[in-house]
């Protein structure tokens, strides 16, 4: 049985059906890691996007090689089209973070010197530990390239990537893989380097570290948190947008 | 005048919220300028629609144009969502799954440690940067770092 067979009026485009499996994939999947989170009393492996994630692929892996297909063959033609749909929300959610950005305005008039300071100087040291890390690891050039811009958006850090002599689509594994682990692993993080003494200094590392959903997990820790976070997202891109270029062909990656 | 400003400013916090139909226009509204807005930025200077977008808010807040009740609900519920909404995008891996195989298994392992870590540095540089520089303002400038 082909997999064409198998989802019949599910895949006819005419009647939009070709969305239905990846939507219904997408919420399945993640509604399945938010039960194993509760049942497990939050165990931070079980966080329902990181279950999410590896339990979908794993299921797509499952099928692609039950209907005698390969996975991104599987993934492009049943899964994306419901894939999409879900995916484009993320862009007004992106623009949803500028109400909790609003609420603690107070905050963002008072330190808006320190938190631009604090992104522009914590990039550039953070870029040089990153270009040392991966030297020591081992990384070709172009492997370096593809992870000096993954503090920006995907939108931003794919095309500077490619500018800069990188691989856009390692980087954009990067740019999801950065927000899946600070999901997972924030209250981990931020517990053993102490960083709740700081509400601004965290928000604006869970910002910069975890993209939006970074954000989102700092708008839970708090309303300082959440604000620092959303105004990371924007300013740290623009950063990102200024700074690896030149640092990247001062240090001779392309 | 100013007393009808100020009772603006406090009924907007306990103001009914707007009908949810309207907060997705203002949303779409938001988008679809900022997407106008987008491609005038150089291509060596990439700004994409959302971002563009989330600073437009943010002005349209700031200036109050867009009041917070007109919004608000609308975004609680997405920034409630954040998490569902990228499982396409964690799923979307298994479509490039090859790049970590590439250049041999020991690279792809290399790679993925540099990016567990380059999360983490990046976290944790940012936050102590900025205690760092809210240390200088209390010290050397003696501004009040207090929040509350």
């Amino acid at each position: 049985m082909t997999w064409v067979n198998f989802f019949g009026n599910a895949l006819d485009p005419k009647i939009g059906g070709i969305a239905f499996f990846g939507i219904f994939l997408s919420l399945i999947v993640f509604l399945i890691g938010q039960w194993l989170f509760k049942i497990s009393n939050g165990f931070f492996l079980f966080q329902p996007l990181f279950v999410g994630m590896v339990l979908g692929i794993f299921i797509l892996w499952l099928m692609a090689k039950w209907f005698g297909v390969t996975l991104p063959t599987f993934y492009m033609e049943a899964y994306k089209p419901g894939g999409d749909i879900i995916f484009w929300f993320l862009n007004p959610a992106t623009i949803a973070f500028a109400i909790p950005l609003y609420r603690r305005n107070d905050v963002v008039k008072k330190f808006w010197l320190e938190i631009i300071l604090s992104l522009i100087v914590g990039m550039v040291i953070s870029l040089f530990i990153i270009y040392y890390m991966s030297k020591l690891f081992g990384l070709n050039n172009q492997m370096i390239s593809s992870m000096l811009p993954q503090a920006a958006t995907t939108a931003i850090a794919m095309p500077i990537s490619g500018a800069t002599g990188g691989v856009p689509a390692v980087t954009a594994m990067a740019c999801i893989l950065n927000a899946v682990l600070i999901y997972a692993l924030a209250d981990f993080l931020i517990k053993i380097f102490r960083l709740n003494s700081d509400p601004v200094g965290a928000g604006l590392g869970l910002g910069t570290a975890g993209h939006t959903v970074g954000s989102a997990k700092a708008v839970q820790l708090g309303s300082i948190q959440g604000a620092m976070a959303s105004i990371a997202v924007v300013v740290i891109s623009i950063v990102v947008d200024v700074v690896v270029p030149p640092f990247a062909s001062m240090m001779h990656l392309f | 005048m100013a007393s009808n400003q100020q009772a603006a400013k406090t009924s907007e916090v306990e103001h009914e919220p707007a009908p949810i139909l309207q907060q997705m226009g203002i949303f779409a509204c938001v988008l679809f300028v900022s997407s106008l807005i987008s491609p005038l930025f150089p291509k060596s200077f990439p700004v994409p629609t959302p971002v563009i977008g989330l600073v437009l808010m943010y002005v349209l807040l700031a200036s109050h144009i867009i009041k917070l009740y007109q919004v608000e609900k609308m975004a609680d519920f997405l920034i409630s969502l954040i998490a569902f909404l990228f499982v396409p995008s964690g799923i979307q891996m298994a479509n490039s799954l090859n790049v970590f195989t590439d250049d041999g298994a020991f690279t792809g392992v290399m790679l993925i440690v540099t990016i567990i870590l380059a999360t983490i540095i990046l976290l944790v540089v940012i936050a102590y940067t900025t205690a760092g520089f809210m240390a200088i303002s209390r010290h050397v400038f003696h501004k009040s770092t207090d929040i509350q």
